[in-house]
């Protein structure tokens, strides 16, 4: 469990980009945060791992202030997956890009192999272990800076905006696979703004504004709400669209819907029979 | 590095930002020609005193006292060591006169990248018949440098999150981290290169061999005033120092 | 005449294993409004950068066939000429913009061609005015959000007073809020008569204002017609395109047997069919 308590932060302890955050990870949980850019998104799970640490409040990771934790320690239960996967592959081969993470954690020899085998074939990049990263288009490429955090499984996975740059066959395959991993016990945290992607995949979403939390709760009430969209610059899903619009005709369609499979059962109740 | 701030541009409206920065450099130059010609404590205290009112006209006294302030620590460095370890009869006063030079020789040059605008400096060069791809890449390097400052810091993120422990271990594993970073922060900058340069060219880069200028640099009077007054200057200064010799007072020196 | 004309133009990139163009056949008249989509890869990229002659002039590589752009050949017009014709606006904001404030920034294409001092100043005024960038006016890029940026990049582009705007995932690295603001300014640009080509997959936000939706995979055109049609057409699914919502439940409801007049694109057409229905 991660519990953030009234963490504030500021760069170069000028530019103020948390103000005040409370927050509680249960194990096991999906979790998104929404925001406008610079609400503070990336900053927060930064704090996760260690990468930034609050000037005012505490980061506690199972009852255990985070202060005492390296980087590289906190890494190894928590994985972040940065936005630009370009940012992390340097290597020659993808299977020595997976290798080099679990090297820097001390994993055996051995161990650091089968680990690395087990992520490529879960990830359906066994095909690609031989190749150079930098020859991978973008979805590829995004997929082995995934690979490289996950090989280590560490127990959190926190992405930053996953979604960018992923068609919607690419993105359904990323949520197959974090729900998968979900299944298995591990928390999924992403950054994004990709609201349809939260809504189908995330039952909680954090929504950020300024600094501070604005919203922390089930999705649909969320991102129902017209203010927080307001707030996170945010815009309204065509399907909550949809539904909004047929319940100010029709008075027995719900105002609020968040799932095709409704939407069609309320608009066949309305036709009714036809 | 807050010294530095004291030759990044900033964006003001004053006497000296508004001039030519073709005369800007004639003045700089000046300036620090004749900081160079003095290694004696009044003289460079003269010099100084015509510098201050200058920044002040460019109404950036405040960010030139904070420069200087991040400087301190390594002008008494210098003052303490050259003092120790000068040969010359009077090292105290030597070593102040050299540290004095170097601020006065900073604030010269400071005037000038403290008031042009990266923008205007690549296009004074052009108009000076530089070669114009070179003057646009010197502008085009100031405009990225701090994208990629913040792309180098990413990097660092992104590695550290994977177990990278850049401030750890002995000289060779310190080097060997280095290579984690180096070799994303390349092949990102190669990648936004091409796409810099993808969209320069679909805006006509380099087509034509007559490129105009919507505010083309003009040399007003008061320019050339500046231009004038700096060579006259320069003059007066070069003769005093050939010809004349200066009087004892100019070179006086502090008791020890 | 038609204003973009891709005739059976194929283009492979030097060092590339596979075609990224086979066989394009396209046709685009003026004053329309066409939305290209498709998987990663498909070469939507490729096919707009073969339309201001980026591709095969500054991409090398193997043609064949050829795109003629209002009359010019793009294998034999440079960059430069095809770009006072069709101006190209990129997914990076940043990349986009080469100086440190915005009135040079939309100078810099017409400085670059030689275009009057007076002229470069009266276009940039213009634009600063139709964008509305009064208050960025001398802001340097980083002080500029994504979307202001791209705002900025636009204006850049329409400097050169091309008569296509040619737009590449314009939006994907914005906040959906500045998503929309730009994707609105596009469409009330193709609203004053400037044609636009506009590389999108994320349809439920311009379908209703394309006049025409493209579809690409593996480097060829597999469907192109009326959004509705093209929307509606089983091939979306079989490539892994996403189409909006409303259009998915039309599909669904006619399954079911339930056939609405219309194909609704947004959810207020949604609503408004499904209450015409209603009403018989």
């Amino acid at each position: 469990m991660i519990l953030l308590e009234d963490v504030h932060f500021a760069y170069d302890g000028l530019y103020t980009a948390l103000q005040g955050v409370s927050l509680q990870i249960d194990d096991g949980e999906r979790i998104a945060v929404m925001g406008s850019n610079g609400a503070g998104k990336t900053t927060l799970v930064k704090h996760l791992n260690g990468l930034l640490r609050p000037d005012r409040g505490r980061v506690i990771l199972d009852g255990v202030d985070t202060k005492h934790y390296s980087v590289a320690e906190l890494s190894r239960e928590i994985g972040l997956v940065m936005q630009n996967p370009d940012h992390q592959l340097f290597l020659e081969t993808v299977e020595r890009e997976i290798l080099f993470s679990l090297d820097n954690l001390g994993y055996s020899k051995e161990e650091s192999k089968e680990r690395c085998m087990r992520t490529l074939n879960d990830l359906g990049l066994e095909g690609l272990a031989e190749r150079s990263p930098f020859t991978l288009s973008g979805g590829e490429r995004k997929r082995v800076a995934l690979a490289s955090v996950l090989a280590t499984e560490p127990r959190v996975l926190s992405l930053d905006e996953p979604t960018i740059g992923q068609d919607a066959r690419q993105k359904d395959k990323l949520a197959s696979m974090l729900s998968e991993l979900n299944e298995k016990g591990k928390t999924v945290l992403v950054v994004t703004h990709d609201i349809e992607f939260v809504i189908e995949n995330f039952p909680r979403t954090v929504a950020m504004a300024d600094g501070r939390i604005v919203a922390d709760g089930p999705t649909n009430s969320v991102l129902s709400n017209t203010e927080v969209i307001e707030k996170c610059s945010l815009t309204r899903p065509q399907l909550t669209d949809a539904a909004m619009c047929l319940h100010a005709i029709f008075s027995d369609v719900p105002q609020r819907i968040t799932l095709l499979d409704d939407l069609e059962e309320a608009v066949v109740n309305v036709l009714g029979g036809t | 590095m807050s010294f530095l701030e004291v030759f990044q541009y900033t964006r003001q409206d004053s006497v000296i930002h508004r001039l030519d920065p073709r005369a800007k450099l004639v003045m700089s130059i000046v300036l620090a020609i004749i900081s160079l010609s003095f290694l004696s404590i009044v003289p460079l205290l003269i010099i100084f005193c015509c510098l201050i009112p200058i920044i002040a006209a460019a109404k950036s006294l405040r960010r030139w006292g904070r420069s200087m302030k991040g400087l301190s620590v390594l002008l008494i460095f210098i003052i303490v060591f050259n003092t120790l370890l000068s040969t010359a009869t009077n090292p105290f006063s030597q070593s102040l006169a050299l540290t004095l030079r170097l601020i006065a020789l900073m604030t010269s040059f400071s005037v000038f990248f403290l008031t042009v605008h990266p923008d205007e400096l690549s296009q004074a060069l052009i108009q000076m018949r530089v070669k114009f791809e070179f003057a646009f890449a010197m502008s085009m390097a100031m405009r990225y440098v701090p994208t990629l400052g913040r792309e180098a810091y990413a990097i660092m993120d992104a590695q550290k999150a994977r177990g990278v422990e850049l401030d750890k271990g002995n000289l060779l594993k310190r080097i060997r981290n280095i290579v984690p970073i180096i070799v994303p922060l390349i092949i990102v900058s190669i990648r936004r290169a091409l796409s810099i340069a993808e969209s320069m060219e679909s805006r006509g880069f380099g087509a034509s061999e007559h490129r105009t200028y919507m505010n083309p640099l003009k040399f007003r009077s008061r320019d050339w005033g500046v231009v004038i007054v700096s060579l006259l200057v320069l003059a007066i200064i070069m003769y005093t120092r050939l010809f004349i010799q200066l009087p004892p007072w100019a070179l006086w020196q502090l008791p020890i | 005449m038609s204003l973009i004309e891709f005739a059976d133009f194929s283009f492979k990139y030097l060092g590339a294993d596979s075609l990224a163009l086979r066989k394009v056949d396209l046709k685009i008249e003026e004053g329309e409004y066409v939305v290209i989509t498709g998987p990663s890869g498909c070469g939507k990229t490729t096919l707009c950068r073969a339309i201001n002659g980026l591709v095969p002039q500054f991409h090398r590589g193997y043609i064949a066939g050829n795109v003629i752009v209002d009359g010019k050949n793009t294998r034999e017009s440079s960059v430069a000429e095809l770009a006072q014709i069709a101006g190209l606006v990129f997914q990076q904001p940043e990349n986009q913009l080469v100086t440190l404030n915005v009135e040079r920034e939309i100078a810099f294409g017409p400085e670059n061609l030689g275009v009057a001092p007076e002229e470069v100043r009266r276009r940039v005024e213009e634009l600063i005015d139709m964008l509305d960038l009064d208050h960025l006016r001398d802001k340097h890029p980083h002080e500029m959000s994504g979307g202001e940026q791209q705002r900025v990049a636009m204006a850049a582009t329409l400097a050169l007073k091309p008569k296509v705007l040619v737009a590449d995932e314009p939006t994907s690295n914005l906040d959906p809020k500045s998503a929309e603001a730009i994707l609105n300014l596009i469409a009330e640009l193709n609203k004053r008569d400037m044609t636009v080509v506009l590389v999108e997959h994320r349809l439920d936000l311009v379908s209703k204002d394309a006049s025409r939706v493209v579809l690409m995979d593996k480097g060829r055109l597999i469907a192109d017609g009326a959004p509705r049609d093209v929307l509606t057409s089983d091939l979306c699914q079989e490539i892994g395109v996403g189409i909006p919502k409303a259009t998915q439940l039309y599909k669904r409801l006619k399954k079911r047997g339930i056939t609405l007049d219309t194909v609704p694109l947004t959810g207020a057409e949604l609503a408004a069919i499904v209450q015409e229905v209603k009403r018989r």
